[in-house]
């Protein structure tokens, strides 16, 4: 009887055992990377499957960016049915930890990778860190910058001898790159995504960071000063339209679409657009291009940005497929210089001090921004596609255009504010 | 011969089992949840507190909702009528059609309704984007000056309406030709013997006759336009989309942006209420009418 059970175990251990030699571990992958950095994602997905092919193999898939993609996650890991790493924005981490949805990332996990808080910018570490615990693993930041086309640029006098705009430190000089560039012919001096409030929080956040102001503070809207601060940023912004400086009722597609085609001689846009520029100047489609940290318009210099990064879902988990997980965060992070041809600009410390990525165009030259970086306010109701979007694209649309007033529009916003 | 009543009962009972398991399931199980869910505070997944009323009470101050409450009640009303009478006109030439045709003509006129609302959507805006749009070139050409249609609230409903009623009116005019067809040829052959002009053959024979048809339109047009989403949701991407809410795209709003499963269960249960009386109003409206005639 004993006998019998001994050999039952044996063969049961061996039974796993084979299993466990045999048997690759599928990591469930989703992502919401559709653009040029999708196709770059996937070419590293598959170095990573033929790197650890036997052992590791992931299963990618691709959802629709935004609301749709995060309800997905939020349902999925209702049900258990939740894949087992994804993309994840940063910004939008305060929410997903109030649902519930994101498994805590622990410093044994962080040991087994092989990372920790060394190796990250304070600030992108920060923002996947809520009440001192990590809930994800950053993969890069993504700030927005300025493109400008340097044909144009030079035509008009306005390019330095280094091959960036002038005028990158102040408004006055900023507007007089662009009313030089408007003398000289150019139909819009700079391509904005006018028609689309959503997109243009980033540059009027930035704006508000270069007066050192907040969106939230002590868990309330705009307070003190920072309405103020808010009207400012949107006044220079209408200044411009009203001068004819920029794009109206231009959409993203539209706005890409002028700068390429040489109508815009410049464009405030994310850095994920770095690929389209590069693949098409590569064909021979392009102009001379470049892109740099935003101009200072107020006091001191600030970017938004926002961090893709790597999270595992809510949830049980058998070890061996977290473990395949880690790895698979950690391998992504470590071969991270070839996403930085997709515009983004590496978390992972390593990789941008290399020599490699120091030598990459035009990463580098936007690259110092790291240090001026600002993230959403850490909140459920911020982040990518957050609640706070529709307020204030309801109202920065009609301002952008010259259509409200900008402090009737910041009265507005508040009101909408506070009744979330 | 006798009939065992219990047997049959039992039949029937056993027969229409399989409907009344489904509707339960799909329907009065889900509508009698999400009444519950609309008097708790309950995230969009999850179980929440218990607040009795508040989520009603609420809505009343809610500028949010104010403005999907009218923005609903102003697209149904650029919608419903207009689109019901641009069908019945389009059914009525199309009727004089014969043969290949009309096959033709009213494949023309129906294809619309087959395309998804994502197509719809890019189609309108190639046609009427503010910077690369056809539609803009025609404006530059006749000198008028460009409108961004999709992004002022002057235009949005408006537009958002015709092309809802340039993409569903395809049904509408199937529904009024059947109705046309079904009025016998010989009325008309007498109505002409008597020398009668097109104009009174309409409103004599014609709308009368017709007049069930126009109803069953005119509800079906309501109750569908009253859950406007898609289009409204699609055109009002990074626009304006507070200012375009409807009542369904509130709902979206509350539950999948703002998590609030119980508060977007309120809203729900109130346009519930309104589609049941605007629906029972327009039937009785539709009866009044027709008895009058």
């Amino acid at each position: 009887m004993t006998n019998y059970k001994v050999t039952g175990s044996v063969m049961l251990l061996a039974g796993f055992m084979s299993t466990a030699a045999q048997a690759e571990v599928v990591v469930e992958w989703w992502d919401f990377l559709g653009g040029g950095d999708g196709v770059r994602m996937k070419q590293l997905i598959d170095e990573f499957n033929a790197e650890h092919a036997g052992d590791i193999t992931i299963q990618a898939t691709t959802l629709e960016w935004g609301v749709p993609f995060y309800t997905k996650v939020q349902t999925s890991v209702a049900v258990g049915e939740a894949p087992d790493i994804m993309t994840y924005h940063a910004s939008r981490i305060p929410l997903a930890v109030s649902q519930n949805v994101l498994s805590e990332i622990t410093a044994d996990d962080w040991a087994t990778m092989g990372l920790g808080e060394g190796d990250f910018a304070s600030a992108t570490w920060d923002a996947v860190t809520i009440d001192g615990a990590q809930y994800a693993v950053p993969l890069d930041t993504h700030p927005i910058v300025l493109y400008y086309n340097k044909e144009l640029l030079s035509a008009a006098g306005v390019l330095t001898d280094d091959g960036v705009p002038m005028g990158m430190d102040s408004l006055e000089g900023f507007t007089e790159t662009m009313r030089a560039l408007q003398a000289n012919g150019v139909k819009f001096p700079l391509g904005s995504v006018t028609a689309d409030g959503n997109f243009m929080f980033r540059t009027i956040y930035s704006l508000v960071g270069q007066q050192g102001g907040e969106l939230i503070s002590d868990g309330e809207f705009l307070t003190g000063d920072n309405a103020e601060k808010l009207t400012n940023a949107l006044a220079v912004l209408q200044d411009w339209t009203n001068e004819g400086l920029q794009s109206t009722y231009t959409d993203y597609p539209a706005t890409v679409a002028l700068f390429t085609s040489g109508e815009a001689a410049m464009m405030i846009n994310g850095v994920w657009e770095v690929p389209t520029m590069t693949d098409l100047n590569a064909a021979g489609n392009l102009f001379e291009w470049g892109a740099v940290e935003l101009p200072m318009i107020f006091d001191q210099r600030a970017t938004y940005a926002d961090s893709h990064s790597f999270a595992i879902p809510a949830g049980d988990m058998d070890p061996e497929t977290r473990a395949a997980t880690l790895e698979v965060m950690s391998w992504m992070l470590k071969n991270s210089l070839f996403w930085a041809t997709a515009g983004h600009i590496p978390a992972y410390g390593p990789v941008t001090s290399s020599a490699e990525y120091a030598a990459m165009e035009p990463n580098a030259t936007y690259s110092p921004l790291t240090a001026n970086m600002i993230f959403d306010p850490k909140s459920p109701l911020a982040g990518v596609a957050g609640p706070i979007f529709d307020v204030m694209s309801t109202y920065f649309v009609p301002t952008l255009n010259g259509e409200m007033d900008p402090a009737e529009a910041v009265e507005e916003i508040i009101i909408e504010l506070n009744d979330m | 011969m006798l009939r065992n009543t219990r047997r049959e009962t039992l039949v029937a009972l056993v027969l229409i089992s399989p409907f009344l398991a489904i509707y339960g399931l799909t329907f009065v199980y889900p509508t009698v949840a999400m009444v519950n869910l609309s008097f708790t505070d309950a995230p969009l997944i999850g179980p929440g507190q218990w607040v009795g009323l508040d989520n009603y009470t609420r809505l009343a101050g809610e500028r949010r909702f104010d403005t999907a409450f009218w923005n609903t009640a102003y697209f149904v009303a650029l919608s419903v009528i207009p689109g019901t009478f641009v069908a019945m006109v389009i059914a009525l030439g199309v009727s004089r059609l014969t043969g290949r045709m009309q096959a033709l003509v009213l494949a023309l006129f129906f294809l619309p309704y087959i395309l998804p609302v994502s197509v719809v959507y890019r189609l309108w805006d190639w046609t009427l984007n503010f910077q690369f749009g056809i539609a803009m070139y025609v404006f530059d050409i006749w000198g008028i000056e460009r409108v961004p249609i999709f992004k002022t609230t002057t235009w949005f409903m408006p537009a958002v309406a015709f092309v809802t009623i340039w993409w569903t009116c395809g049904f509408s005019i199937l529904l009024f030709l059947a109705g046309l067809r079904a009025i016998p040829a010989e009325i008309y052959e007498a109505a002409s013997l008597d020398n009668t002009g097109r104009w009174t053959m309409f409103r004599r024979i014609t709308w009368p006759l017709l007049w069930p048809v126009t109803a069953l339109v005119t509800t079906i047009q309501l109750i569908l336009q009253l859950k406007i989403f898609d289009q409204v949701y699609l055109f009002s991407t990074g626009g304006r989309p507070n200012d375009n809410l409807v009542l369904v795209y509130y709902i979206f709003q509350r539950a999948f942006v703002n998590n609030q499963g119980g508060r977007a269960a309120a809203i729900a249960v109130v346009l519930f209420l309104i589609v049941v009386i605007v629906s029972v109003l327009n039937f009785q409206l539709m009866r009044l009418a027709e008895r009058r005639k």
